[in-house]
């Protein structure tokens, strides 16, 4: 793998030559609620922020949003139907390890037959620069493996002194350096990024307790009911811990009719499995009509039904659902329960 | 300066979740459904075969899946049977002739009827379930010679919901047809049996070695007709269940359907038992083997 040098002002130029060129999606501070850091596209390169933990929402609302208008119908004998959506190229930058690893995810799951070629169709758009980060209380990728992710990036920046490390993950992102000034790296600066590295495993508290293989083992065993309804207690199936995540990407399909009320346009949006009616039919038959079916439900597809199906868990380590929790309810601390739990109950048999 | 990989087409290619125009050719209505007549606007025939769903939009309403109830032997022209219930299925039952609506699919796996061939084949209908059924039975009657005994128990409500009255008429004189009708409540014009559908079961004789069933009911019936079926010595591997989920894409993409590691939309609507005994939240709360989970 190729790796050079970019000092900070040449990373802003850089930056400023690609925000004159095309949309550029990165973090900003909210001018509404400062402190506070989103997705968003960038005006000038000076709202990039480098040192954000985590965004409330994930990037992958670049490619798949949270209201996403898909066609639209018009009269007609037949009705025409008519895609909506946009073909033009944008950067993705700033994107932490977990969420790359999220993205990685995504795309294996709209691609698996029939592929989402709505994903597809954005992901195809983008050239995502990834950059390292320093974790909270809550981030916990280091023990669940996503770390250091890089899959999809093409290019990949840890800060290092007077500027970053930028390594180049594919023939997309070589194309991103063609007339920046860029050094090659030497091996003091690699040197550097692998302290970043070692800094930002010192620093992480949070420990996924199993490994993904172990803990799909354990929740397939089953038994652990009584875990399931202590954490219902206090969930209030507000769906903020999915609509957060940057792994989940259950949805619904609307219709609204348009202005004119003579023609419609059908939307997606983002879903939650943790809402009461996700799994309702007709006839009023709730499927998960219990609150702790529902919590078992979310952990059970991240790590095991999702896992089965593509070897990855769909939790990437970002810890956005525990810091988005009302009711304060931790992805590690539950899943600690858990093992414990089932630790407990196998030494009994 | 950015490499794009824009996938072949562009936008303009875009097929995920886009319905093609269907006209409504005929519709008629029920004290509980409406029956609609549809063909599809570039006049290809549908292809499905019996128990497959489509999803059906009424633009500005939304998208529903409903099961094609008609014969797949042929479909240039195909219906379905609609319960007005909310929203969409509402809107669906106020249609007309020459209106149109938007349709996916078919999607999911049907009847396994291949693997019915030479068996007796038992069907057992709840409700709006006789409409995936019927499909079945026109395909069982179409090639009458390779199955053995052909048998419909079929229970509603009451006398005024039953449905498809014009093929229950045709069916009980066909001599090669079984046909059992009964309603849970009856009215003063009901000459018929009273009961639910597991009293005509339980008092018929059967093969178990050598029958098969395909049942499709509401969640509640489910559980009693394989009680009911398993006390007639019949194995899980011969009953195929066809289930209902509120599937939003129908292509195992939304998560709404999701039956532990399975996509009812895609894996299903229609399972062997046996793979519905090993998982939970498949039928109520029924799932002897796994219910402690």
């Amino acid at each position: 793998m190729e790796a050079y040098v970019v000092d900070s002002a040449e990373w802003r130029r850089m930056l400023g030559r690609l925000v004159e060129e095309v949309e550029v999606v990165g973090p900003v501070e909210r001018k509404d609620q400062p402190g506070f850091v989103r997705f968003h596209r960038l005006a000038r390169p000076e709202e990039f922020v480098e040192d954000y933990t985590a965004t409330t929402l994930p990037p992958k609302k670049a490619f798949f949003p949270p209201v996403e208008e898909l066609f639209t119908v018009s009269p007609g004998d037949p009705p025409v139907i008519e895609p909506v959506g946009s073909e033009a190229p944008f950067v993705l930058a700033g994107v932490h390890p977990c969420d790359l690893a999220a993205i990685h995810a995504l795309d294996r799951a709209c691609a698996s037959p029939p592929a989402d070629t709505r994903w597809k169709l954005n992901r195809g758009r983008a050239a995502v620069i990834g950059m390292d980060c320093l974790p909270d209380e809550y981030c916990f990728c280091a023990s669940i493996g996503t770390c250091e992710a890089r899959k999809p990036c093409d290019l990949f920046l840890t800060p290092i002194q007077g500027g970053y490390l930028v390594e180049v993950h594919s023939d997309a992102g070589k194309k991103l350096l063609q007339g920046v000034r860029a050094l090659e790296a030497k091996e003091r600066d690699l040197e550097d990024a692998e302290e970043w590295r070692r800094k930002k495993r010192e620093r992480m508290k949070a420990e996924f307790p199993a490994t993904p293989e172990e803990f799909a083992r354990l929740l397939d065993q089953g038994g652990l009911e009584d875990v399931w309804r202590e954490v219902a207690e206090r969930c209030y199936s507000c769906g903020s811990c999915n609509t957060v995540c940057p792994a989940c990407f259950c949805f619904n399909v609307e219709d609204d009719f348009n202005d004119r009320l003579d023609g419609a346009v059908r939307r997606r949006t983002w879903d939650s499995c943790q809402l009461p009616e996700f799994a309702l039919v007709a006839g009023e038959h709730n499927h998960r009509g219990e609150r702790w079916e529902r919590v078992r439900h979310r952990w059970h597809r991240k790590f095991l039904y999702l896992y089965k199906q593509f070897g990855i868990p769909f939790c990437t380590g970002c810890g956005r659902c525990s810091r988005a929790c009302t009711a304060d309810i931790n992805i590690v601390d539950v899943s600690g329960r858990l093992v414990e739990f089932s630790r407990k109950e196998r030494s009994h048999d | 300066m950015i490499d794009t990989a824009i996938p072949e087409g562009g936008l303009a290619a875009q097929s995920i979740l886009r319905p093609e125009p269907a006209r409504v050719d005929g519709i008629r209505s029920t004290a509980s459904a409406a029956i609609l007549d549809l063909s599809m606007a570039d006049g290809s025939p549908l292809r499905h075969c019996a128990g497959q769903f489509v999803q059906v939009s009424v633009f500005g309403y939304g998208e529903v899946p409903i099961s094609v109830c008609s014969s797949p032997v042929r479909s240039e022209a195909f219906q379905i049977c609609v319960r007005p219930v909310g929203r969409v299925s509402k809107a669906i039952s106020e249609l007309e002739a020459g209106d149109w609506v938007g349709i996916r699919g078919p999607y999911g796996q049907g009847f396994p009827v291949s693997r019915m061939h030479g068996k007796d084949l038992l069907l057992l209908a709840g409700g709006i379930g006789l409409a995936p059924l019927r499909s079945l039975m026109e395909q069982a009657r179409h090639e009458r010679d390779r199955f053995h005994r052909l048998i419909l128990i079929y229970g509603a409500r009451n006398p005024g919901l039953l449905l498809f009255r014009d093929d229950l008429e045709a069916w009980s004189r066909d001599a090669g047809v079984e046909l059992m009708v009964t309603v849970d409540e009856a009215d003063e014009h009901w000459r018929g049996r009273v009961g639910v559908i597991t009293g005509p079961l339980r008092e018929m004789d059967l093969d178990a070695s050598s029958t098969v069933a395909a049942v499709v009911g509401p969640p509640v019936m489910y559980r009693f007709a394989a009680m009911e079926m398993f006390a007639k010595g019949m194995r899980a591997e011969n009953i195929y269940f066809s289930l209902e989920r509120h599937f939003k894409c129908g292509i195992g993409k939304c998560g709404h359907c999701q039956l532990n590691d399975l996509y009812v939309c895609r894996h299903g609507p229609v399972f062997v038992l046996t793979d519905l005994l090993q998982r939970t939240e498949a039928i109520e709360a029924w799932s002897p083997e796994k219910d402690r989970k």
